[in-house]
């Protein structure tokens, strides 16, 4: 098997060490990082979130690899960058203020990341004008809001709102989190919503695709 | 008297007694008054820590093992020295410092330290001689209904909070609660339809009518103490999750709104710690014993949020992890919570199939599965081959289960526990629910061992409390890796120490005092703000190796 095969087995298996190794090992071996994410890593996540969706795994074994993804991307991205080779798309994502929780939030970072989009991860507990900074400065095409407490639900449409009033730019914005609704979705104007982070990469590419 | 003679005032005496001269070199007063047949309440294992064995000094001098003296009038604790040899002394018991109530184990809980006999609330023998112990929980409230003059539970209801109606889980109830009139709601469920019923009903049980009640003593999370006061609990939604009041309170009945009682009638709120780490967990870590041991010690209470205590030298590191209520049987296909036909333990024989299944009795029929059954299942599951590290059932494992304790659907695959019973089955989705709520504990526990430098191996004692009361099974909970990296030894199943906790603050007037320094001395640890956390959160959604 070629080191390229045991990496995507590494990463749809979940085993963040091996994935790391045979990263390095390809990128020794003079594999272009553009051909590391392109024929290996977005194929083996696209094909995790697959498997989710026909329910053939679920939402713990998806979280061991996309940790496998993590840390095989962790070594490419600084090559990607110093190449000035960035993704086609650009989103930003973040937990919205007053909720801590990001795991659920960095599971959709690390999906998006292996659907080929740059991903600019603001971290939790980040402030509407956080949101909207954030966007005037990296033009993105999408901004992911997350929230997990029923309790915060307000700060995300109030971030809806922010980000509409004062970032000046046309972002989709895509909303999801444990007590989120389609139908919350709808009320605070947001353009997308997933219920899990298998679905978030459809969304997503369908958010972004949608615009002329 | 004669030259160096001692004298002790006993609570229940009339005149002072003569004490023996001291017998073994370095022994403390406490010692000798044990000798003589009268111990104190030296429940922190006569180390100085609590304050059960202070007695009066009301002429004479003690000498501190240190070599300090104190000299009358003084208030001294018994363990911590001596009457100075020579000199002559007299010394006055009050009857809280003489042990009542030895370490006992009830229905629902247990409490490891002895307690005395001096009740919160004042006490008038035959008309005003009962207190209430309460446990408000999210999901459940029990009453445990106390003769204070001999502190023993003469009756114990519970039922749901039926704040449930309203909002099953805490954040729901928080929103809810943000607008005074569902607040007044909320406050309503939980006061008028779920404690005056089960007050009532404890007290018929018992034959103690309502008016004999003297006091109560609450303990419950954070949520459910300013519900219960009618308290805007807004702020505990969001971060930096600030509560409006975590210290001991003393209100009225009439305060409270209970009209099932006299309206003078005191009710004491227990202490707590944080927004999430309540006064639940400062009763437990009191009734166990926890804040007087020696070695590191862990309290572990299971519920929906996990709280998570460990003592380690002088410092007190809390935190809770958002474990999800699959342990109380929520989303999961046949989840039950311990109830009357629920299976509670689930043992592979080595023929493997039918499982050997136990159930709670007093049900025509089994009704579903609770978290002790679950845990079993993991553990034995992962042993016999049916899962793999990943909590599935592989070909290999799929093969073994005979077609009648098969069960296939949309989900996937699972297992009847008992031959073609719906209501025994466990699906591969149901394990997918159960791995990251032991992942959730495990990592929180992991995660406060770490900050403080330390291993499960030097961990001294693990209490674990909580929704699986007394029957937990300790193997399987370290097998499955719910308690990672643990032996058996180390772990004591404790049940529901906040009720335990709050009997004993009713018991025992110096216990309350202990609990408000207990939760000013800790550190509250925000997991989602520890580097590491997730990635040992995602260590363990596994399945250890058999």
């Amino acid at each position: 098997m070629t080191t390229l095969e045991l990496l995507a087995q590494a990463v749809a298996a979940g085993k963040a060490k091996d994935a790391k190794a045979l990263t390095q090992r390809a990128l020794d071996e003079a594999i272009a990082p553009t051909e590391i994410v392109d024929r290996t890593l977005v194929p083996a996540m696209t094909e995790v979130g697959d498997k989710f969706k026909r329910s053939e795994i679920f939402v713990p074994e998806m979280l061991i690899a996309a940790r496998a993804m993590k840390e095989a991307m962790e070594l490419i991205d600084p090559r990607l960058a110093a190449a000035g080779i960035t993704p086609k798309y650009t989103a930003v994502i973040g937990t919205v203020q007053g909720d801590l929780h990001d795991i659920g939030k960095n599971l959709v970072a690390t999906m998006w990341r292996g659907a080929n989009f740059r991903v600019i991860d603001l971290g939790a507990n980040v402030p509407p004008a956080k949101f909207v900074a954030a966007i005037q400065e990296h033009r993105p095409h999408l901004a992911g809001l997350s929230a997990l407490l029923t309790t915060t639900m307000p700060a995300m449409a109030e971030t809806v709102r922010a980000i509409r009033a004062n970032a000046g730019v046309p972002v989709k914005i895509m909303i999801g989190g444990a007590p989120i609704t389609q139908q919350f979705c709808d009320e605070i104007g947001a353009d997308g919503f997933a219920p899990d982070a298998g679905s978030a990469v459809d969304k997503a590419r369908a958010l972004v695709e949608s615009v002329p | 008297m004669s030259v160096g003679e001692v004298r002790i005032r006993w609570p229940d005496e009339a005149d002072a007694v003569r004490l023996a001269a001291s017998a073994a070199p370095g022994a403390s007063l406490a010692d000798r008054l044990a000798r003589a047949g009268r111990p104190l309440n030296t429940r922190c294992g006569q180390r100085g820590l609590c304050a059960g064995c202070t007695v009066e000094l009301i002429a004479g001098e003690f000498r501190l093992h240190d070599g300090r003296v104190s000299a009358a009038p003084a208030a001294i604790k018994a363990c911590a020295g001596d009457l100075a040899p020579g000199t002559p002394a007299l010394v006055a018991v009050p009857p809280r410092a003489l042990v009542a109530h030895r370490p006992q184990v009830v229905t629902t809980f247990k409490v490891n330290v002895s307690a005395a006999h001096a009740p919160i609330v004042p006490v008038v023998p035959g008309t005003l001689d009962h207190g209430l112990a309460v446990d408000v929980g999210t999901t459940t409230v029990v009453v445990a209904l106390v003769d204070l003059v001999t502190g023993r539970i003469v009756g114990e209801q519970s039922g749901f909070n039926r704040q449930v109606e309203l909002g099953d889980d805490v954040l729901t109830r928080i929103q809810r609660a943000g607008d005074p009139v569902q607040r007044e709601a909320l406050r309503q469920a939980v006061v008028t339809r779920t404690l005056g019923p089960l007050v009532r009903e404890v007290g018929a049980e018992a034959g103690v009518a309502a008016a004999r009640i003297a006091g109560a003593v609450v303990a419950g999370n954070t949520t459910m103490l300013h519900l219960l006061t009618g308290t805007d609990p807004s702020s505990l939604g969001v971060a930096p999750f600030r509560p409006v009041f975590t210290n001991h309170r003393e209100l009225s009945a009439a305060q409270l709104g209970w009209d099932w009682v006299g309206p003078d009638t005191p009710v004491h709120l227990l202490p707590g710690f944080s927004a999430y780490v309540g006064a639940d967990l400062v009763a437990g870590c009191l009734c166990t014993g926890l804040l007087n041991d020696a070695g590191p010690s862990l309290l572990v209470d299971i519920g929906t949020n996990g709280e998570i205590l460990l003592r380690h030298g002088d410092r007190l590191l809390a935190t809770a992890t958002a474990a999800g209520p699959a342990f109380e049987g929520g989303r999961l296909t046949r989840g039950v919570r311990a109830v009357a036909g629920a299976v509670a333990h689930v043992a592979f024989p080595p023929a493997r199939y039918p499982p050997r299944l136990d159930v709670i009795p007093g049900a025509p029929r089994v009704v579903g599965l609770c978290g002790s059954a679950y845990v079993d299942l993991l553990a034995e599951g992962r042993r016999t081959g049916l899962l793999g590290a990943n909590g599935r059932i592989d070909a290999a494992g799929w093969s073994a289960v005979p077609a009648a304790h098969r069960h296939e659907d949309a989900d996937g695959r699972g297992v009847c526990l008992r031959a073609r019973d719906p209501a025994t089955v466990v699906t591969e989705a149901d394990i997918a629910q159960l791995l990251p709520a032991k992942a959730a504990i495990a990592a929180g526990i992991l995660t406060l061992l770490r900050r403080a430098g330390l291993t499960p191996a030097d961990v001294g004692r693990l209490y674990l409390a909580g929704g699986f009361g007394l029957h937990l099974d300790v193997p399987h909970a370290i097998a499955c890796g719910l308690l990672p990296g643990f032996e058996p030894r180390q772990i004591e199943v404790v049940g529901n120490t906040s009720l335990g906790g709050a009997w004993l603050a009713l018991v025992d007037r110096t216990i309350v005092p202990e609990m408000a320094a207990a939760a000013a001395n800790a550190e509250i640890v925000e997991l989602n703000l520890e580097p590491g956390f997730e990635d040992t959160f995602i260590d363990q959604l596994t399945l250890p190796p058999p």
